[in-house]
């Protein structure tokens, strides 16, 4: 079989106009990469930029109320991520910046989107955009007339004669054009590597070759299904018609139209009415700054108790800072009902989506090639979480500062110093090891293999069926 | 053979090719389901709205029955608050100010998801506060993009047009019938000419028709049926110059695989490369601005508030003249409060003094963009759908314009009535909010 598979490659690099082809492909993909890195050092520095000086500002505080620096806050911005270079993922739609401050979980605001008019449909030209758009089309034009054009020619009636097996012949044939596709795969994950140097590690690289392993197995189906086509159809330009068709549907209708389905399935809730229930079951709880609410008198009474005393003034402690993480403590819990609540949404909507992926291949590639970027939703709300973590941790410490810090209750002009502002930790993002988020794409992987199935069981089928003449 | 002979050849040809058929069904199909989006897009902001409306109109109804009509001011378990001052009546008036949804949004949805349609104008406002965010929606669908009637004429239409001509004369060619037909026909471009023309013709009518089951789905005609005779235009231009390339390739070529070949590298290439490369080189050589400028605002304002009166008065009356003659300028003891009531009009100043530069980068970035339509016609055509149909970026900034004059409105008259010590009554309320909501 290596042999006929050689003897393909021979007769697909005679073919000028196939070679040049590929060869642009190739410059192509690598200039991609190139661009996709210079892109990434420009962000990352960026971030690193916008990232210190918040770290600045921060540190120069002199003195300042802690519950005052509560609401200065800080902010913290999205990373960029080195794979973003082969799939961007959702990151041009999400925004970067996101304001960590006291009372409130906010969202992260001001995507790369919302900065210009539009310029591409299908975002920047990543990786991603060559390997999923162009190079199956590519691959679609080697492999439309390799059994009817051989049909055609009478050369398979002669390769037959000769005692070549049908099914040696068909998969080698399939295997040829799938080995160059893997080659331009190749080509882009090494460019890759080459580019980021010493920033691949061992994290990068599983992820990498996830990637790789689903372009792979998509490259395999789309190359078995046109050779089955092939074997199928007598003329050549019916298999073709028939191939663009199925790129059509798979690659342009089905993942808007899948996507936008699911969305209607499991409904987000608008802006205004999320916003309005985070409202209302605020409002239930204690009111930080109303020392007049019930749920603070509560609150007092209870501490003084602890505390063996009889009015707030007789604390060692400033009551106002409880009174604040209290307020917070409750916030937490309806944040955590709420945004979880879109969280599950949104999970059930990527379930589904993924579901997808039984009728049309495409869009199980499309969510593993993202999620192996590390560039998906499931990414990005990890990053969020992350931050309500942090947000959560550095208000408490403020406001543990504020209580227990040495003021006394109703001290408002009380100022920690510098080092406190110093001592608070900075926000550090932890990117999701793969090892954790791997089982999400499980489904997608195994009907990524189903289709390979079905694609061999084609093969075999069509191998059978073949007519000669 | 007469022309017109041979375009009505073509219909005999095209419905005798089931492929070509289900190309054009599956594109009306896509169509209308693209029109049905934005429709319903459209609905949805239109409800939106009208349920903040009816909201504010609710919470300015309680602060009247609750204050006003009772003649309590200052509510018990707030008693910092005072209706009757500028002040506090001017940040319960509840204005909002909302980008109404064209109903040309049936054509294209284009930004309308990047942005927000909504906003509370309050004195601390700007037109880039988080509340003015876009509606929650899954990343992955936006980024996935939305099937809507732009999409369909942007991405389908090159396709069907491909399907339809990919075998015009190079199948006649193959078969060796070219010079049989050459016999008949004075030129070849001319029996193409006339072939392709059908099509376009076709496409033309499904457009038109299409177009018009847009109107029947939110009121197009009655209140921008300039969108209408725009949009149509520039859907054939934008077919014309897809049907110019594919004739290009057409009259040279002699094989259905050499045509079908270059036909779909150039429906790559100006669909997918040109317009991803140019996204490519503007985000690498124009990253997304961390809007760290607008940050800052923060620790100037902390600055501004750290000045001594005498600059701060300065500065103020700098701002508003006005105020050297109001009442209580001349009274040294009211001041003070008068002051620091005013202090959301400095740091409004600061806000819009940090956002020029911002948004001197976007212009930079828009007009980089526009430079590269030239060799980018599908951005180009992406963008002028935008445009026609209201949901172009530069309607969103000029809707944040719009949030910036009325919250610039909002300051001075709190500003100047505080100075002028007014007291404010319901009839006082309601003018407020009647006047705050006009630019």
């Amino acid at each position: 079989m290596w042999s006929m598979i050689k003897n393909e490659w021979r007769l697909l690099i005679r073919n000028r106009v196939l070679l040049g082809v590929s060869v642009g492909f190739i410059g192509l993909l690598v200039l991609t990469i190139y661009l996709g890195n210079e892109e990434s050092k420009e962000q990352s520095e960026r971030y690193e930029k916008a990232k210190a000086h918040m770290c600045e500002q921060w540190e120069s505080i002199k003195e300042m109320n802690p519950h005052g620096a509560a609401h200065y806050g800080t902010y913290v911005f999205k990373p960029n991520n080195s794979l973003s270079s082969l799939d961007e993922g959702v990151n041009n739609i999400t925004g970067n910046v996101l304001r960590v401050e006291g009372h409130v979980q906010n969202e992260i605001v001001h995507s790369e989107a919302s900065q210009s008019q539009v310029v591409s449909k299908f975002g920047k030209l990543k990786g991603s955009l060559i390997l999923q758009y162009t190079v199956p089309l590519l691959l679609i034009f080697l492999a439309f007339q390799s059994i009817s054009g051989e049909k055609q020619s009478g050369r398979l009636k002669l390769l037959l004669m000769q005692g070549t097996k049908p099914s040696k012949l068909i998969f080698s044939k399939a295997l040829s054009v799938w080995l160059l596709g893997n080659l331009l795969l190749l080509i882009t994950i090494l460019a890759y590597a080459l580019f980021i140097g010493s920033d691949m590690n061992s994290e990068i690289f599983t992820r990498t070759a996830f990637l790789a392993l689903s372009y792979s197995l998509y490259y395999f189906v789309l190359t078995a299904l046109t050779i089955y086509f092939s074997i199928r159809w007598s003329n050549s330009n019916v298999s073709l018609t028939t191939m663009l068709g199925i790129w059509i549907v798979w690659t342009i209708f089905l993942p808007n139209i899948i996507m936008s389905s699911v969305e209607n399935w499991h409904k987000l809730p608008s802006r205004e009415e999320f916003k309005t229930a985070m409202d209302d079951d605020r409002s239930q709880g204690l009111d930080g700054h109303n020392p007049e609410d019930e749920r603070s008198k509560e609150l007092e009474e209870q501490t003084l108790k602890k505390y063996g005393v009889d009015s707030v003034s007789q604390l060692p402690i400033n009551f106002d800072g409880i009174v604040m993480q209290a307020d917070e403590e409750y916030g937490n819990k309806v944040w955590d009902k709420h945004f979880g609540d879109l969280r599950k949404v949104l999970t059930k909507q990527k379930q589904s989506y993924q579901l997808g992926g039984i009728i049309n291949p495409f869009i199980s590639l499309q969510n593993m090639s993202m999620g192996f970027a590390g560039n998906d939703n499931l990414h990005h709300q990890e990053f969020l979480v992350q931050v309500e973590k942090y947000r959560r941790v550095f208000i408490k410490r403020l406001n543990d500062e504020h209580a227990y810090g040495g003021s006394k209750s109703g001290e408002w002009g009380w100022k920690a110093d510098n080092a406190f502002f110093k001592s608070v930790e900075d926000f550090v993002y932890k990117p999701t090891p793969f090892a954790k988020v791997v089982s999400n794409y499980v489904m997608d992987l195994v009907l990524l293999l189903l289709w390979v199935l079905i694609a061999c069981i084609l093969l075999i089928l069509g191998t059978k069926k073949m007519r000669v003449l | 053979m007469k022309y017109r002979d041979l375009f009505l050849y073509e219909w005999k040809h095209f419905i005798r090719s089931p492929f070509k058929i289900i190309a054009l069904v599956l594109f009306v199909v896509a169509g209308v389901y693209g029109l049905n989006k934005g429709a319903s897009l459209h609905e949805q902001h239109e409800r939106e709205i009208e349920k903040i409306e009816k909201r504010a109109s609710e919470d300015r109804q309680k602060v009247i029955d609750d204050y006003f009509i009772t003649g309590e001011l200052n509510p018990e378990d707030r008693p910092w608050i005072d209706y009757g001052t500028p002040f506090w009546s001017i940040w319960f008036s509840y204005v909002h100010h909302f980008k109404n949804p064209s109903p040309a949004m049936v054509y294209s949805i284009g930004q309308s998801e990047q942005f927000g349609f909504y906003k509370r104008v309050t004195f601390w406002a700007s037109p880039y506060d988080a509340d003015l965010a876009e509606e929650i929606a899954n990343p992955e669908r936006l980024q996935t993009g939305t099937l809507d009637f732009s999409f369909t004429i942007l991405f389908l239409l090159p396709l069907v047009l491909l399907v339809l001509l990919y075998n015009l004369k190079s199948w006649e060619s193959e078969q060796g019938f070219m010079q049989l037909i050459l016999v008949q026909m004075p030129s070849k471009n001319i029996w193409l000419a006339s072939r392709v023309s059908f099509y376009i013709f076709l496409l033309v009518a499904t457009i038109l028709a299409l177009l018009l089951v847009g109107t029947a789905l939110t009121p197009v005609f009655e209140h921008s049926p300039e969108a209408f005779t725009q949009m149509l235009f520039f859907c054939i231009a934008y077919l014309l110059f897809w049907a110019a390339l594919y004739f290009i390739f057409l009259s040279g070529s002699k094989t259905v695989l050499g045509n079908t070949l270059k036909m779909s590298t150039a429906y790559l290439l100006f669909a997918f490369i040109i317009p991803a490369s140019v996204h490519q080189v503007l985000s690498t050589q124009y990253p997304p601005n961390m809007m760290t400028d607008f940050i800052d605002v923060r620790d100037r304002q902390q600055e501004l508030y750290n000045q001594p009166d005498s600059l701060f008065q300065a500065k103020l009356n700098e701002l508003y003249p006005e105020i050297l003659v109001s009442s209580v300028y001349k009274d040294s003891t009211k001041r003070g409060a008068a002051r620091n009531r005013s202090a959301a009009s400095l740091v409004n100043e600061l806000k819009k003094s940090s956002l020029l530069l911002i948004e001197e980068e976007f212009e930079k970035k828009n007009a980089f963009i526009e430079g590269t339509f030239w060799f980018s016609p599908v951005s180009y055509f992406q963008n002028r759908f935008n445009t026609i149909s209201g949901t172009h970026f530069d309607d969103y900034q000029t809707y944040r314009n719009d949030v910036q004059t009325l919250i610039d409105k909002q300051i001075r008259t709190m500003v100047l009535d505080t100075w002028n010590n007014k007291k404010i009554d319901r009839s006082g309320y309601e003018k407020y909010i009647q006047e705050l909501e006009k630019l």
